[in-house]
């Protein structure tokens, strides 16, 4: 078991938002969230990850977190290189072994040529790209991902998915929030998020 | 709390800041259009001003565009810090919170902050002090750079209570524009301050010791001693607030 969620609760102001959520990831899955707008799923992975707390309930992990936002949340005014290096220094990784995780990810999701274009100047996909690699950094136990490919063109989105299986194959959990029903076929477990409560 | 963080942390910081245009441009632009407002538009009559810090019978006599050089500096200065301090911490709010989520401590990333936003009180004073010597000759140069550091130190605090606090961009420069233009721009003035019907509200506000220290250094002989450590007094007061708001702001759930 990587990540056990238990009896959740959220809400904000009068709505209740997370009634009751229970759930847990083991390593070498991929579990889906999905769900309509505004039901709560953006919460669910903020909880997981400390971002935000839950009214009632509890969050265990094991291992590492890897966290991608749903939108990009980064520096507009470092460049790509500059992002890997202060998340690197943030994760603890060292420089060597770092340099070799962000050439393999600048080179997987074919963006090493915007390696030292600061963010502001990039468009809304490669922005992502970074978004995601800065989750992938440090080879984390779980990954929460927040509709991660937001702008990503098909090539990309298609590399995406066959990294996120490579992971799964060596060992790592993923929970993923998404919308499209074409990804179910990727997926381990799908859990619909309705009401308040995981269905 | 780990050194390589807080050096990669101000490294970066410096970065964004310089690499922001409108940072720059007001930089430089704004106490050199303030001097310049003040060397065309006053007059060089003299008038007697209150030395209120030193003394209540404290009196010195010195020309309208003096005293006006002195107070535009400061005032600039003390807009410019706190324009900066909020920018540091209000826009990188969520990527500040990212960073922390993946391994920085608050306090290293606080302080990173704080050696940034001290860098730019520094170069601002020294910046803002030369150019008011080019307009007129201030007695004591050293000391009226640190009189401006110091109105960097209190605003440049009072700039991160807002950025801390405030969410929305316009709202948090609306606070700061508000204060100074009030404070530093309007009571600390010794024109106005002579005549002042209450002379004791505007000495609790921010940049009256700060301004005192600058004028006391710029004009006189007199010890700014007393105006400086009620200064830093201030400006902790300031940091401690901001300090506590940022950790309640950056906790991990």
């Amino acid at each position: 078991m990587i990540l056990k969620a238990e009896h959740i609760a959220k809400s904000f102001g009068r709505k209740n938002v997370l009634k009751d959520i229970s759930f847990q990831l083991e390593a070498g899955s991929i579990t889906g969230v999905v769900g309509e707008n505004g039901s709560g799923k953006s919460v669910l992975m903020e909880i997981i990850v400390g971002l935000h707390s839950a009214h009632r309930g509890s969050v265990k992990i094991i291992g590492s977190i890897g966290y991608c936002p749903q939108r990009a949340v980064v520096f507009p005014h470092l460049t790509v290189q500059e992002h890997f290096d202060y998340f690197s220094v943030a994760y603890g990784v060292n420089s060597g072994l770092s340099k070799v995780r962000y050439e393999e990810l600048l080179l997987y999701f074919n963006y090493k040529k915007y390696q030292y274009e600061k963010i502001i100047n990039l468009s809304g996909g490669t922005q992502q790209k970074l978004n995601l690699s800065i989750a992938l950094l440090h080879e984390p136990n779980l990954l929460i991902l927040d509709e991660p490919y937001n702008g990503f063109d098909w090539d990309t989105y298609q590399r995406f998915w066959n990294y996120t299986t490579e992971l799964k194959n060596r060992g790592c959990a993923i929970l993923i929030v998404t919308h499209l029903l074409n990804e179910k076929v990727r997926l381990d477990q799908i859990y619909q998020l309705e009401n308040g409560i995981l269905v | 709390m780990k050194l390589n963080k807080i050096t990669i942390g101000l490294s970066m910081i410096l970065r964004m800041l310089v690499r922001q245009k409108i940072v720059i441009i007001l930089l430089l632009l704004i106490p050199a259009f303030f001097l310049t407002m003040v060397q065309i538009t006053t007059s060089d009559r003299i008038l007697p001003f209150q030395l209120a810090s030193v003394g209540e019978e404290v009196f010195i006599n010195i020309s309208e565009k003096a005293i006006s050089f002195i107070f535009f500096a400061v005032a600039s200065s003390g807009f410019l810090v706190a324009f900066l301090a909020l920018n540091l911490v209000q826009k990188n709010n969520d990527v500040n919170r990212r960073l922390i989520l993946c391994g920085y401590h608050p306090i290293e990333l606080l302080i990173s902050i704080l050696l940034a936003l001290f860098s730019v009180i520094v170069v601002i004073a020294i910046y803002t002090g030369l150019l008011t010597s080019v307009f007129y000759s201030i007695d004591h140069l050293g000391s009226f750079i640190i009189g401006l550091v110091l109105i960097g130190f209190v605003y440049g605090s009072y700039g991160l209570v807002i950025g801390s606090l405030v969410k929305a961009e316009l709202e948090g420069i609306l606070l700061i524009v508000l204060l100074v233009n009030i404070d530093a721009g309007w009571l600390q003035n010794p024109l106005f301050y002579a005549e002042a019907q209450n002379q004791l509200i505007i000495k609790f506000l921010p940049a009256y010791f700060p301004s005192q220290s600058a004028i006391i250094t710029a004009v006189t002989d007199f010890s700014a001693t007393v105006a400086t450590v009620n200064s830093l007094v201030y400006g902790f007061g300031f940091l401690v607030i901001s300090m506590l708001i940022f950790f309640y702001k950056m906790r991990m759930k």
